[in-house]
């Protein structure tokens, strides 16, 4: 307890390049971008394979590949690629990272509608895209977005590998308190993390609540 | 007017799911597709909307090719309800019945004005309108189905056993529902049903289907029930054929005597003229304490408004236990203006008196239908065509 408020009783901790509100935002700007790109690729892919039935294979491949990747691994592959000083190496991990759950729920999401659904969609003259995006997208909602908060709260978690590379985000006091013994500084990091990590839960419930139709959440009143 | 011509489906796995099917439903009439489950009857049906399209042969909407007409324009033109409705759960139900108004490119207080004519003609509260599809029971939702399938005013509507998986009581009111609503706005309707009760309640037209994707007879109900053209058809119709057939035999034709009894019995009415129930004359006792006139003043039993749609209904509750206790017999009563000769058979055989009352249309005694007069419809109407 009482590191937590070495932490975050200093005032030098609050301000300066490396004072916590601008590691917070270094941490949410590699998050965001990171789950940006992942959405980019895998909700439009997502959303084809589970539409046209075709290429399933993609799904299956992405979410083993996903448990198989070891983040820390493809930051270094990409700094050797690429060298330091540009922020690829952080995001393309995060990217890899976040694209599988992304890509499996909306998958998942676009395939589970019921087939009665679908069939009564194209019955009543809707075309194919119209079908998507009228009917299926917003019935399977609550998956989709389910995979981009599984996705957000392991990219905002994992976010912390920049500080190996010398980028920033709130990675710097976990590592860099291990690297001085500075354990306060450790701990802090970690709370911050956390408590990021639970406000991106809260805005995807809020987000839940605000896109999902309640028929299809159920929260409209039964009567 | 739409026309099968050499409809053939093969699926890619060799299956034959309709086999070389020649057909005409005609405009503004009820055709019902009827058949065991293979028979090809959905897929017929759905070949209609281009859901699926054929192997081989044509079908033909007003003479026009539908394999000419884009899928999604086609389908809008046609109505189609489905068995598990399909209602769209994100949409409230005023949308969901605006569904191909909204398609079709309508401003949406048009379109939903007429979703809310379209609920009540489908008999919807209109305070539903705002609820989600899950809020509704499986009927009402049927009932969203069909209001939304009417809701561009199509010509032509396609019902694929929309009826199936309601409860039979509810499944009862559907039925009557669609007829009312026909007889209103005689669209052109492909019913499928694997119901045979159904097919011959709802349709001007029964098409029995095989297995195996063959028409095995396309005739009126009372020419089906009559004259099965196979086997297969006979046994696909089921027992009491004859007794069925008597449903499209009107009663008007019997014969009725005035009188309030029959040599034994008499009927006994309330201050209405509604029947109460039979009475066995010449003392014939019965459990009860054998009072001579339950329907004298201050006894105040209620006959129940008995019209010909459930003749076989005796008095109902308290009443029927009072009309028991006060020693009157069960009655049946057949409306001659609405009722079939079956309804007026049914109610002669519920009383045993063997005769049935007939009633006007308020349930008001006009006289008494003997077995004689009965035997007498019977023979006409089992007898040589035209008697």
């Amino acid at each position: 307890m009482n590191w937590l408020f070495d932490f975050f009783g200093d005032a030098a901790n609050w301000s300066g390049s490396g004072g916590i509100p601008v590691r917070v935002l270094e941490h949410v700007e590699f998050s965001v971008i990171a789950l940006l790109f992942a959405m980019l690729i895998a909700i439009p892919l997502g959303l084809l394979i589970g539409h046209t039935g075709r290429g399933a294979v993609v799904v299956v491949v992405a979410a083993n590949a996903a448990r198989a990747l070891p983040t820390l691994g493809l930051v270094v592959l990409i700094v050797l690629l690429v060298g330091v000083g540009t922020t690829w190496p952080v995001l393309v991990p995060l990217v890899a990272l976040a694209v599988p759950p992304i890509l499996v729920n909306t998958y998942e999401g676009i395939r589970g509608v019921d087939d009665d659904l679908r069939d009564a969609a194209y019955g009543m003259g809707l075309r194919g895209r119209q079908v998507l995006l009228r009917v299926l997208v917003p019935v399977a909602l609550p998956l989709i977005l389910l995979g981009l908060r599984i996705a957000a709260i392991q990219v905002v978690a994992t976010a912390t590998v920049a500080a190996y590379v010398g980028l920033g985000g709130l990675g710097r006091f976990i590592i860099d308190g291990l690297a001085t013994k500075d354990f306060p500084s450790t701990i802090g990091g970690a709370v911050l993390v956390a408590a990021l990590a639970l406000v991106v839960q809260l805005g995807f419930a809020l987000l839940q609540r605000l896109v999902v139709s309640p028929g299809v959440s159920g929260r409209a009143q039964a009567r | 007017m739409i026309t099968f011509e050499g409809v053939t489906k093969r699926f890619g796995d060799g299956t034959v799911a309709v086999d070389n099917l020649n057909l005409q439903v005609p405009t503004g009439a009820v055709t019902v597709f009827v058949g065991p489950s293979g028979c090809g009857k959905t897929t017929s049906l759905r070949m209609i909307n281009r859901m699926i399209d054929p192997t081989e042969g044509r079908i033909l909407l007003d003479g026009e090719d539908i394999r000419k007409i884009d899928p999604p324009a086609l389908r809008r033109g046609i109505g189609y309800v489905i068995q598990a409705a399909g209602l769209f759960p994100h949409r409230k139900i005023v949308d969901n019945v605006a569904t191909v108004p909204y398609l079709l490119g309508w401003d949406k207080k048009k379109a939903r004005a007429r979703a809310m004519e379209l609920m009540e003609r489908v008999g919807l509260d209109t305070k539903l309108a705002e609820r989600y599809p899950f809020q509704l029971s499986g009927g009402q939702q049927q009932r969203v189905g069909v209001a939304r399938a009417l809701a561009a005013d199509p010509p032509v509507l396609l019902m694929d056993e929309p009826f199936s998986a309601v409860d039979p009581v509810v499944r009862t009111s559907l039925q009557d529902e669609l007829l009312r609503l026909q007889a209103e706005l005689q669209k052109t309707i492909v019913f499928v049903t694997h119901d045979i009760d159904e097919a011959i309640k709802l349709g001007d037209t029964v098409a029995v289907m095989r297995v195996g994707g063959r028409l095995a007879q396309i005739d009126d109900p009372p020419t089906l029930l009559a004259e099965p053209a196979d086997d297969f058809v006979e046994g696909f119709l089921g027992k009491d054929r004859g007794i069925r057939r008597l449903s499209f035999v009107p009663a008007g034709g019997l014969a009725v005597r005035s009188e309030q009894g029959i040599p034994g019995w008499s009927v006994v009415l309330d201050d209405d003229r509604r029947p109460l129930g039979w009475r066995a004359e010449g003392g014939r006792p019965s459990e009860g304490n054998g009072y001579d006139s339950p329907a004298k003043e201050g006894d105040p039993l209620e006959g129940p408004v008995l019209n010909g749609t459930r003749p076989e209904r005796p008095p109902a509750g308290e009443a029927r236990t009072r009309a028991a206790a006060a020693g009157l017999q069960p009655f049946g009563t057949v409306d001659l203006n609405k009722d079939s000769l079956r309804a007026a058979l049914d109610a002669a055989l519920l009383a045993p008196s063997g005769c049935a009352i007939a009633v006007d249309g308020e349930g008001r005694f006009t006289g008494i239908v003997t077995r004689e007069a009965l035997d007498a419809a019977l023979a006409r109407a089992t007898g040589p065509a035209d008697g």
